[in-house]
């Protein structure tokens, strides 16, 4: 107990002994906290910016539609064998799909092309996509005024548009459309609808769009010469909630090789792909990404933990005469060698808190100001002081490990 | 016969410089016993200095044998050294050696950290120590705004805190006045027979007077060591 005692007693000398040592070399020893302050940041803040990264990417597919497949026309990629032939997805095998997968509750085929529109003075370029009353429940949108394409709508092929909030403002501005006329290839729509925001998605404007019954997009719109009568060339499958996508991914296959008589060991002509998928990838990249950052950031610290060397030595020089002298009064290599480590990790420590300060004031405005969230975990908090002692105990053991092995008498001797 | 406090035999520190050589201590035996005074002296690179620092344990003899309480130092690791230097030796020095901006309790406080003393009993036993050498009204003061003379009674407050059985002082006068001086000798006189060993290094014939035997060094060797008629000094 005595013993325990005097060795927390020894090691509050020695903070006490590196306090005024620091304090000694207040200008030093502020440029080197800095170093190790920014490393600091740098790291705390990567590890930030990539949770929030991470967050952001995670909202942005579940603003698609939380629990959704999308088979495209596209031949399968797989395992690099590529190929030319066309891929095929038409309104039959949608209607199949819906019919023969389980726990599907809404499907929404599309087709899409880019389109300009156009009112009195003004026009806005657009993607146009044709879609069913499927699409509203997909990808989980509402009108914000008016109302959605209805079945009526698309059995007779009716010029009715649903505009999104970004082509509403830019034809309208803060003027209601709904009513209105516009015109796209020259021929007039009636806007029925302005869809609810969606905020945006990998940096893409999830409201820079405009819908029309599909029938109406086949008939007048679509230019494609390539398309079949009843081609499609999306088909989003929204399932119901707890419905285990790995699976309706396998029923989907299964059904549409069945339909496009698919021999063995030939390739699919299509493409399925779910939100499930969308997460993992994004995941994974935004994985690597957390990790480039942080290791990008770490050599900072690097740079940091051997400036601290740096001064380390440079105090441990400077200070020979000193250690001559505790030496001659009783000091063991092993006092020595503490007091320097203990004056290096608090130098850490303290570059660490305000490592951890600036990381947090800068992660605060990115949520003030760039409407970003970078948060910093309590765990994160903590552990950085932590690797911070360590940084220093790691780049201060050679100075002190040095200073240690000095001779008395040839310490005391020096100048 | 009780063991000597101190005793070297054949003791030797030899040197290699440019290629050469040099026995700064050459072979020199003597005994120092319990409650001595001793006047260590000699020309500037006689050897003294050098054997000062192996019998205080900062130096390591290249040969012989050191004895120091009846122990053989050679026997020792290097934190029995330290716990020696810590608690058998109290050293003062020409520069005094003070830490800079720390108070004269704090330096005085330095011995008893690595004898592993709390904290409030150091403070306690380096304040007494202080107030003993006529320094209770400079106990926060740091060494900048303390005189020469001051100074080094607070390195002999700090050499005896831990109650050592003796005190080396390597020149101990060599930065003050003779005045000063005076008094630091009184004070060494004082100790001495309260019953501390006491071994100066000086050059100075008239500092050495203070002492009650001399030893003269030339050449790393011991040419005279005499019982000699002690001066008194004015000390405290």
């Amino acid at each position: 107990m005595r013993a325990l005692s005097a060795t927390l007693a020894s090691w509050g000398v020695n903070i006490r002994i590196a306090l005024i040592a620091l304090r000694t070399n207040l200008l030093r020893s502020s440029l080197t906290t800095l170093g190790v302050m920014i490393g600091v940041m740098a790291v705390i803040l990567a590890v930030a910016v990539g949770a929030g990264a991470k967050v952001t990417v995670e909202q942005s597919i579940s603003a698609l539609g939380s629990n959704m497949a999308i088979v495209f026309p596209v031949p399968e990629n797989d395992g690099g064998r590529r190929t030319n032939e066309r891929g095929r997805l038409t309104e039959r095998d949608a209607r199949a799909l819906e019919r023969q997968v389980y726990g599907v509750r809404a499907i929404s085929p599309q087709l899409r092309s880019t389109v300009q529109i156009v009112v009195t003075g003004r026009n806005a370029t657009t993607s146009n996509i044709g879609v069913t009353p499927g699409y509203s429940i997909v990808t989980n949108i509402l009108t914000q005024s008016g109302r959605f394409i209805s079945d009526a709508d698309v059995r007779t092929a009716a010029r009715v548009m649903v505009l999104g909030p970004t082509v509403a403002k830019k034809l309208f501005g803060e003027f209601d459309p709904i009513g209105e006329t516009v015109r796209l290839n020259q021929i007039p729509f009636t806007v029925i609808g302005v869809l609810e925001s969606k905020g945006s998605s990998f940096g893409q404007d999830n409201d820079d769009l405009a819908l029309v019954p599909l029938s109406t997009a086949r008939a007048r719109i679509s230019t494609s010469t390539a398309l079949g009568p009843d081609d499609l060339q999306a088909l989003f499958i929204g399932f119901e909630d707890g419905v285990s996508l790995t699976a309706a991914k396998r029923e989907m296959i299964a059904v549409l090789k069945d339909r496009n008589r698919v021999q063995p060991g030939e390739i699919n002509p299509f493409t399925i792909r779910t939100t499930e998928e969308f997460m993992q990838e994004s995941s994974r990249v935004t994985g690597v990404f957390q990790m480039v950052l942080v290791a990008i950031a770490s050599i900072s610290l690097l740079v940091g933990g051997i400036g601290i060397m740096n001064i380390m030595l440079v105090s441990v020089t400077e200070r020979t005469r000193e250690i001559g002298l505790r030496m001659a009064l009783g000091a063991r290599r092993s006092d020595i060698r503490n007091q320097f480590l203990v004056e290096a990790a608090v130098l850490c420590m303290i570059g660490g808190a305000m490592g951890l300060a600036a990381a947090a004031g800068i992660a605060a405005l990115f949520t003030a100001y760039a409407d970003f969230a970078a948060p910093i975990g309590f765990g994160v908090s903590v552990g950085s002081i932590i690797f911070s002692a360590v940084i220093g105990l790691v780049f201060g053991s050679y100075p002190a490990i040095r200073a240690s092995r000095l001779s008395p008498i040839e310490a005391l001797r020096s100048e | 016969m009780a063991t000597p406090l101190l005793e070297a035999r054949a003791l030797v520190k030899a040197f290699e410089l440019g290629g050469e050589v040099v026995r700064a201590v050459d072979g020199v035996s003597m005994r120092i016993e319990r409650g001595e005074f001793v006047a260590i002296m000699g020309a500037s690179g006689s050897g003294k200095s050098t054997f000062m620092n192996m019998i205080g344990c900062l130096d390591t003899p290249t040969s012989g044998q050191l004895l120091i309480d009846g122990i053989d130092v050679a026997t020792l690791t290097g934190d029995d050294l330290a716990a020696i230097r810590n608690r058998k030796i109290g050293f003062v020095f020409q520069q005094f050696n003070l830490l800079a901006r720390t108070s004269a309790v704090d330096n005085v406080a330095v011995p008893l950290i690595y004898a592993g003393v709390g904290t409030s009993e150091r403070r306690a036993l380096a304040t007494a120590q202080l107030i003993e050498l006529g320094l209770g009204d400079r106990l926060q003061n740091s060494p900048a705004k303390l005189s020469g003379g001051q100074q080094q009674r607070v390195a002999i407050a700090r050499a005896l805190v831990t109650g050592p059985l003796m005190l080396l002082a390597d020149e101990p006068t060599g930065a003050l006045d003779s005045k000063t001086s005076q008094d630091i000798m009184g004070i060494f006189q004082d100790l001495n027979e309260r019953g501390i060993t006491v071994i100066v290094v000086t050059h100075e014939a008239d500092i050495a007077a203070y002492a009650k035997r001399r030893v003269l060094f030339s050449d790393g060797h011991i040419v005279e060591d005499a019982m000699v008629a002690q001066r008194r000094g004015e000390g405290s």
